[in-house]
């Protein structure tokens, strides 16, 4: 896939829909970091949010099979949110580009590359909702990813308690050995931290992943 | 090891939860001490905004639509609370509130507070001051 197929279908993406990431685009003026691992990559993004609709970041990403490592610029779009007294809704539209050569035992050199995904969520201080969708080629053919997932609270906390969710994320990579997996997994938020572990048992990998905002 | 770990912090979640922890209700000099609804303001209003109110401050109530979690709660304070008119700032998630103390001969105007509601990612329904907030 070139970069032109890769912009088109982000267009495409863009215009239709927009979760796994909390809030990928903060108060205008602050900073977010974020760092995930789960079955397939581990990645970092820090980002800035010049404006409520906007966040553009630094990225990184280890793909873990192939030994492949991007980094490259981030810009996160807010398309639209949903306000109701006791809910919001959220729709956003994201795309990266930058380099991803290889490491460890993979001798390829450095080549372009580049992703663009939608997200969406919906959540209440009870329940959540999201669903991301990714395309992405980083020089080993294109790729593609979805996950949905739903979490509930046991309990509901004020600003500044502990709150914790209970949730479970199910994925679809067409291009692994289990195309479909499920990851439950625990989610522990205060003030301006979110921490995340979880357990992929189809594959037996960790899911972790953190989220500070500043 | 991983569905260990797991569990260890499923516990001491629980464990931390409020309603099950005993300590919960005591949160001392937390800037941002809760006045749940229903309650009276009066009695229940955080130490910070009860102090800012007493060095001459005037208060601002605004309600705001969207306000779920502590990310929301956090965009709301750190953009206020750097306006140097500002001198408190509290988030009550319960009642969907914004609380303000305008300090001392400063000034900030309700069109200024909806930009700045609007900058933090929410949408604000309605302010009221004085008496009525």
């Amino acid at each position: 896939m070139n970069f032109k197929t890769l912009a088109a279908a982000a267009g495409l993406f863009a215009c239709a829909v927009s979760a796994a990431q909390a809030r990928p685009v903060s108060y205008e003026g602050g900073w977010t970091v974020i760092a995930e691992r789960d079955r397939a990559s581990s990645y970092g993004l820090v980002h800035y949010t010049p404006h409520y609709e906007w966040s553009v970041g630094l990225r990184t990403e280890w793909m873990r099979d192939e030994d492949l490592l991007f980094t490259g610029l981030q810009a996160t779009h807010l398309v639209h949110r949903w306000f109701a007294p006791d809910s919001q809704a959220n729709l956003y539209a994201y795309a990266g580009a930058g380099e991803a050569h290889g490491i460890d035992a993979n001798p390829r050199g450095s080549e372009a590359a580049g992703f663009a995904g939608v997200m969406a969520d919906w959540e209440t201080r009870r329940w959540f909702v999201s669903y991301e969708a990714r395309i992405s080629d980083f020089g080993a053919g294109a790729d593609a990813m979805q996950a949905a997932r739903i979490g509930v609270a046991p309990y509901v906390g004020d600003f500044g308690d502990l709150h914790t969710w209970v949730m479970v994320e199910i994925d679809q990579r067409p291009e692994r050995d289990e195309p479909v997996t499920a990851t439950p997994l625990l989610r522990f938020f205060k003030g301006p931290a979110l921490f995340e572990i979880g357990y992929t048992p189809a594959e037996d990998e960790a899911f972790a992943s953190f989220i500070y905002r500043f | 090891m991983i569905r260990m770990t797991v569990t260890a912090f499923a516990l001491l979640s629980l464990a931390a939860a409020p309603g099950l922890a005993q300590e919960h209700g005591d949160h001392g000099a937390h800037a941002d001490d809760h006045a749940h609804a229903g309650e009276t303001a009066e009695t229940t209003r955080p130490e910070a905004i009860t102090e800012a109110l007493a060095a001459g401050g005037s208060l601002v109530t605004a309600e705001v639509n969207g306000m779920v979690c502590d990310f929301c709660a956090t965009a709301m304070t750190r953009t206020f609370g750097r306006r140097d008119e500002v001198s408190a700032v509290h988030v009550d998630l319960d009642t969907k509130q914004l609380q303000l103390v305008i300090g001392a001969g400063q000034a900030l105007d309700d069109a200024t507070i909806t930009d700045l509601v609007r900058r933090s990612g929410y949408e604000l329904v309605s302010i009221r001051r004085g008496e009525e907030a």
